[in-house]
């Protein structure tokens, strides 16, 4: 019973899901093109998948993303370049600064109940005020790329010729992080930060610390930035202060929101369905409409917001539940041809 | 034998700008009692409780509960140290399920190992069973007001605020209510404060009552005494008496 069980259609799809995953490199490796594409749309898939934890799940429309990205790639670009420490430490620490600077900003900010509009823009404002920073911190940052060196070895430097590694790393983080967004989402604290997202005050008199809780979540998001920034930094094989990239921090928000607030796939979805459709826009129109995507993802934003307000998981939530009842109706029907023959 | 009141608020003032929505303040409610605050329309009542439940800061005044003072302190921690409520306007988190709104309050006392059976049993003692797995959205009134008690229950609390939980039902939702609380009261010791304006409630269910009027306490007693109070039937009973005989 317990194997019939697990042929449901939601296992199947996520089996089917990681074949695919894991099969794309072997198909794809030829063109480098392909494999800088996927690994981008695993990029965005973690991130937005972070960012539903902090966004779809506390409700706190953070517009930060690149800035935490952009603390881990500094520091684990910085720690290479600098002392030769290699980023498989470096992107932890990096992971560890994004934190302990979210918790700087998100202590008074989830202290004063700074919700929606304002929040939004005192995130935001994060990204602008580092890259400013670090355009001025000439030993870190600074006008011209900083390169990291390849050194003796590249498992070491983290600096591969092709793809592929990059590819498998960010794909075993998705899994993780996917794997910690649910952990999240039914324990204690899923369950108060989804209903911190609806109404704070009526979740304080149940006994709720809405700050520590939301902080807890701020810190996982950072983190998870953090950490990817530092894998980032080592895919481009430089740092800039072009990190701390407002659209792109926007962008992942965005995919959150069509995704699905609070669903544990729909981010994931949301970021490969679109930023494969982006890349495609961006390679057939070339770049003299580089913005020309951020236009098309808000008039996706919009239409969601109208036809679907609740993001697209729970439509295919829908479509999965379909699919299950069928499948059984289909297994039973099988049997009661077997039983009348 | 004087024992100590549960809830003892003295001289509470809540003003918003120029107005003085609660004035000096002092209200009294033993361990085991259902009181019942009464007043017009923004006489102050919603405000006073806010005040009591931490989620207002009372500019002067001191609230004290259990002999702990707890002026100013953070609604969850007073939530920790047995006090929980419901809301006028029902605030239920929409998009959740019955079941997974009262998690959130069994959390309070209870982890994951143990939580589920909180669960259960406050769903069961509320009457929820069927709509356990019902998202909030798609409830009526009558299931909401259960699902906030359920949820304010589920935090094990020794006394709970009812800010207006019969607004809104029908004469045989509110009978169950009643029924509901007052099990509560005898059988699992909680004390309740409850603002209402069904008068069948209060009436039916306060062994005292304190009424509230333009954000000031113009009298308490019991329910008898109350509806013979010449300055109350002035300020509230006279009012709906006078409309009540109208219709
Ligand atoms: N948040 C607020 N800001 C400003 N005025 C308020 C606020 N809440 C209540 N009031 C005012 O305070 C008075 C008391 O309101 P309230 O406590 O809601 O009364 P009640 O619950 O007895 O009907 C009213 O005059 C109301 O308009
Ligand atoms: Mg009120």
């Amino acid at each position: 019973m317990n194997v019939k069980n697990l042929f449901n259609p939601r296992n199947i799809l996520i089996l089917i899901g990681v074949g695919i995953a894991l099969a794309i490199p072997l198909i794809f490796n030829a063109s480098q093109y392909v494999m800088l594409l996927m690994t981008t749309v695993l990029l965005y898939a973690i991130l937005a998948s972070a960012w539903n934890i902090i966004g779809g799940m506390a409700g706190q429309l953070d517009l930060a993303a690149a800035a935490y990205l952009g603390l881990g790639a500094f520091t684990t670009g910085t720690l290479l370049i600098r002392w030769n420490i290699t980023p498989w430490v470096g992107m932890f620490l990096g992971g560890l600064v994004a934190t302990a600077l979210a918790m700087l900003i998100g202590f008074p900010l989830f202290g004063f109940k700074v919700k929606e509009l304002w929040y939004a823009l005192s995130s935001s404002a994060l990204v602008v005020v580092l890259q400013s920073l670090f355009m001025m911190w000439n030993e870190v940052g600074g006008p011209t790329e900083k390169y990291l060196p390849i050194g003796t070895s590249p498992w070491y430097s983290l600096r591969f010729n092709d793809y592929m590694p990059y590819y498998y790393l960010m794909l075993i983080i998705l899994v993780v992080v996917l794997l910690v967004n649910r952990w999240i989402r039914y324990s204690k604290l899923g369950y108060s930060l989804l209903a911190l997202g609806e109404d704070e005050d009526a979740v304080e008199v149940l006994g709720v610390n809405s700050q520590s809780s939301k902080l807890k979540a701020l810190a996982i998001y950072a983190f998870i930035c953090g950490v990817v920034g530092g894998i980032f930094a080592s895919i481009y094989g430089y740092v800039h202060p072009a990190f701390f990239d407002t659209s792109m921090s926007m962008e992942i928000a965005i995919l959150g929101i069509v995704g699905g607030m609070g669903f544990i796939y729909g981010p994931a979805l949301a970021a490969i369905v679109m930023v494969s459709f982006r890349e495609v826009l961006r390679a057939s129109l070339g770049s003299q409409l580089a913005g020309l995507y951020l236009a098309v993802y808000a008039i996706i934003l919009i239409v969601v917001a109208l036809y679907q307000p609740r993001g697209i998981a729970p439509l295919v939530e829908r479509g999965i539940k379909k699919a299950q009842t069928y499948f059984v109706e289909l297994t039973r029907g099988r049997r009661a041809d077997i039983k009348s023959h | 034998m004087d024992v100590e009141p549960i809830l003892k608020v003295t001289n509470l003032t809540k003003k918003f700008g120029n107005l003085v929505a609660v004035n000096r303040a002092s209200l009294e409610v033993n361990r085991g009692e259902i009181v019942g605050l009464i007043g017009p329309n923004g006489a102050g009542k919603t405000t006073l409780f806010n005040a009591i439940s931490g989620l207002y800061r009372p500019e002067e005044g001191t609230v004290f509960f259990k002999g702990m003072n707890v002026t100013n302190w953070l609604p969850h921690k007073i939530c920790k140290l047995g006090m929980s409520r419901t809301f006028q306007v029902t605030r239920a988190f929409t998009h959740m399920t019955v079941e997974d709104t009262v998690r959130v309050g069994a959390y309070n006392r209870f982890n994951e190992k143990n939580v589920q059976d909180k669960v259960d049993q406050v769903i069961k003692v509320c009457d929820l069973v069927d709509i356990r797995k019902r998202v909030c959205e798609d409830l009526g009134l009558a299931s909401l007001r259960k699902v906030e008690l359920a949820r304010a229950l589920a935090t094990e609390p020794e006394m709970l605020l009812l800010d207006e939980a019969g607004a809104g039902l029908n004469a045989t939702e509110l009978a169950v209510f009643m029924d509901l609380i007052k099990k509560l009261n005898q059988e699992s010791q909680i004390t309740f404060c409850v603002v209402e304006h069904v008068m069948q409630m209060v009436m039916g269910l306060c062994q005292r009552i304190v009424v509230l009027d333009s954000g000031e306490i113009i009298a308490a007693g019991t329910p008898n005494e109350i509806s013979n109070n010449a300055r109350v039937i002035e300020a509230y009973l006279g009012k709906r008496a006078v409309h009540a005989r109208n219709q």
